[in-house]
């Protein structure tokens, strides 16, 4: 009887995802109310995990609750801590929960909302989730090890050094391509540039406080830090109305770009106690809290989402970013669907806390469909506004031009209409001199979670409290990653040059933490000056290069996964890693040939390369503007050569993969697997 | 109703046990529990404790994109 109950349980729920799913796909002509998009995500979330996580578990990775885990068998209360599996969950998720789900879908929404949202919910069921929990399974049978450390033992010794790689370029590349997303959401805005400016004491105070007065009591030095920023946040309506202050802390973008590349470094050379970490603490409660109101106010207010199922931009011609839903659909979406950069979490400190291997479904797979849940949301949000206000926040200058009148008529032209006024009211509303051109997708889903709040508490009175909150955000918790990325990427320079030099890898040694510091932050600040002058707004050209490189860093994870699972004789179900490894494969190898290779010079770098250098051979650039575009044309083969090293990588990674594989299912080579040895658990049932 | 207070309590009592934990306010208390019980060595104290996790802690990738 009560297995019956199950079955009919389960079934309505799916049908409500079905019908959920269908509505949402074939409505048409008037606005679609968004408690449509809650349920299609939430039923489908629970169908996944209910059938396919349990499949994976019982079949594909035979989880054994009756091994003990790294975390039972070398348990020393520092790194190897058995944690309590919902607190391990929050600890999982604020580790991969970062501005790529709230980004990535705000940006791609420019196809409308469909493609998008059907990505973020497939791509997490069948992709992201499967990569995080077989790599978190993969990590507790191997004692914790990282990404990198499988990828040299199980695949080859090149195949190490290539995730190794790989994961610095990535590194570089996703420091300079959020940091471009706070300068395009604090330039000419004295109030969210006061209130980010100050969460820098604030975190050096708590610095202090922690390390000197109540050392390690994390938690009231946030409840004073969390009530601090607030207060900052408010106090910034104070100096954007003060004609002095707003003076002071009205910054251009290449000012703000150099004054973040001062702060990475400060971050990574000063000791971590200082700044990052109680920064971290900060962005850590803000970010639950933020998450959580969004979903509560998405819930509450229920909006209409304005913007259509697709848009005309599916052919490719998108002002935020050039190219057609595929590929580019799903590599602007990344995090929130699957993301590379979760499989260093989940081979990082995840693995080292796990209880029992039975919790890696609900810590592995379901984390992850949180995170797609906050990418569906971010999708709501920035659907919710009238599509043309979205376009006119979110395209560059260039395309659009620089007026709200000369905005408001092209993108009315596109069929989308808006008036100048409306986008300078909407910008008086928030307390902003102007939202047009701020590609980037921090301030439109400001705006989009503003509306959603004050419609909730306060109503208009309060919209730009809300508007600066969202931003405070979205900037803190970018910057924690910027300074967190920052410091790792100086470790993994520290430990590269270590090898060509032996002194260089001592990690305390004042001299090689300064250079290693100068060499990371000059890497992604270079991309991020870059993005910052370039015409087409930066956004078009270093969001795709992100998304190219995040998503090989997952193709990465998905080869060293199937290659295990092939050692463990696991063939019958190897499509689980197979599939969406291939799919990754052909995804980012068609992007990374389009951004090389593409005759449409919005989207090929070597063809927007060359037109520009044809125009100054012909002299039609301006005596004013050679050097400018001299340097752009370096930047954009730059940007090809970077992509096609990351092209590169995987394709040797891949090779490397098949001869393993080849010599394992001809069965011409014993397979060798580094799995530590099955122990015990001396834990009742339970624990 | 007292037991639905008690319950109350309990389900209190866990959710604090548990931010502690998240957030590593309790860090160090596992940590001393752990060194009195296997190492005959003098333990940390909270401040060193406190740096040293923190060096290990942001040495490795600990926050996504």
């Amino acid at each position: 009887m009560k297995r019956l109950l199950q079955i009919l349980i389960w079934t309505a729920v799916a049908a409500l995802g079905a019908v959920a799913l269908g509505t949402i796909a074939f409505h048409r002509g008037e606005p679609i109310n968004a408690t449509w998009f809650v349920l299609a995500a939430a039923c489908s979330y629970l169908v996944a995990y209910r059938l396919y996580s349990a499949f994976i578990a019982a079949k594909l990775l035979a989880l054994d609750n009756t091994r003990a885990t790294p975390a039972e068998r070398r348990d020393d209360g520092r790194d190897f801590v058995p944690t309590n599996k919902w607190v391990l969950f929050g600890h999982h998720f604020a580790a991969i929960a970062g501005p790529g789900p709230l980004v990535g879908p705000t940006l791609a929404a420019q196809f409308g909302y469909l493609p998008g949202t059907l990505w973020l919910i497939a791509g997490a069921a069948f992709a992201g989730c499967v990569q995080d929990f077989v790599i978190l399974f993969c990590s507790i049978r191997r004692d914790g090890k990282t990404l990198g450390e499988m990828a040299r033992d199980e695949v080859s010794k090149r195949g190490g050094l290539i995730a190794q790689l790989a994961v610095l370029t990535i590194m570089i590349i996703l420091l300079a391509v959020v940091a471009l997303v706070v300068v395009n959401a604090l330039k000419s805005s004295p109030w969210a540039t006061f209130t980010l400016a100050m969460t820098i004491p604030i975190a050096l105070l708590l610095g202090v406080y922690l390390r000197y007065f109540r050392p390690g009591r994390v938690l009231e030095a946030s409840f004073i830090g969390v009530a601090l920023v607030l207060l900052v946040v408010v106090a910034g309506q104070w100096v954007a109305d003060s004609p002095y202050l707003a003076k002071v802390f009205t910054l251009g973008g290449v000012t703000l770009a150099f004054a973040i590349i001062a702060y990475g470094f400060a971050a990574s050379a000063l000791p971590v106690w200082l700044l990052l970490a109680p920064r971290d603490y900060l962005s850590a409660f803000i970010k639950a809290g933020a998450i959580f109101s969004l979903a509560a106010g998405i819930l509450l207010v229920r909006p209409q989402v304005l913007m259509p199922p697709l848009t005309r931009f599916v052919d490719g011609s998108g002002p935020v970013f050039a190219g057609k839903i595929f590929p580019f659909c799903f590599i602007t979406i990344a995090c929130g669907a699957i993301s590379g950069f979760h499989s260093l979490i989940s081979s990082g400190t995840t693995p080292k806390m796990i209880q029992r291997e039975g919790h890696a479904r609900f810590i592995g797979y379901g984390a992850m469909l949180l995170e797609s849940f906050v990418g569906v949301m971010a999708m709501v949000a920035a659907c919710a506004m009238p599509p043309g206000v979205y376009f006119a926040i979110n395209s560059p200058a260039s395309i659009v031009g620089a007026t709200p009148e000369a905005a408001a008529a092209t993108i009315s032209s596109w069929g989308y209409p808006l008036s100048g006024a409306t986008m300078t009211g909407l910008a008086h509303a928030v307390g902003e001199q102007t939202l047009l051109n701020r590609a980037g997708g921090a301030p439109s889903l400001a705006v989009g979670m503003a509306q959603i709040f004050s419609s909730t508490i306060g109503g208009d009175r309060l919209l730009s409290i809300w508007y600066h909150f969202a931003i405070m955000f979205e900037a803190l918790f970018i910057l924690t990653v910027l300074d967190a990325g920052t410091r790792v990427g100086r470790f993994m320079i520290q430990e590269l040059g270590g090898r060509v030099w032996k002194p260089m890898g001592r990690m305390n040694w004042m001299p090689s933490i300064l250079l290693s510091s100068a060499l990371i932050v000059g890497a992604w600040g270079y991309f991020l000056y870059q993005g910052v002058v370039d015409p087409l707004g930066g956004i078009n050209s270093l969001w795709p290069l992100f998304g190219i490189s995040n998503q090989l860093l997952a193709a990465v994870a998905l080869v060293v996964a199937t290659t295990i699972l092939l050692k463990m004789g696991r063939l019958k179900w190897i499509w689980v890693t197979l599939v969406p490894m291939a799919w990754l494969v052909v995804i980012t190898m068609t992007a990374s040939y389009q951004k090389i290779f593409s005759a449409n010079a919005r989207i090929g770098f070597l063809s927007q390369a060359n037109a520009m250098a044809a125009q100054l051979a012909a002299g039609k650039v301006a005596a004013a503007k050679i050097a400018d575009t001299q340097r752009n044309i370096f930047n954009l083969r730059l940007d090809a050569v970077v992509t096609a090293v990351l092209a590169a990588m995987i394709l040797v990674l891949l090779m490397e993969a098949l001869g393993q594989w080849y010599a394992i299912l001809s069965r011409s080579k014993e397979p060798v697997m580094q799995e530590t040895p099955y122990v015990a658990t001396q834990w009742a049932e339970g624990d | 109703m007292r037991t639905l207070w008690k319950q109350l309590q309990g389900s209190l009592r866990n959710f604090w046990r548990g931010l502690r934990q998240w957030s590593g306010d309790s860090a160090y208390e596992t940590y001393l529990a752990c060194a009195t019980r296997e190492s005959a060595q003098k333990p940390m104290s909270a401040a060193e404790f406190y740096v040293e996790q923190l060096n290990r802690k942001y040495s490795r990738p600990n926050r996504c994109c």
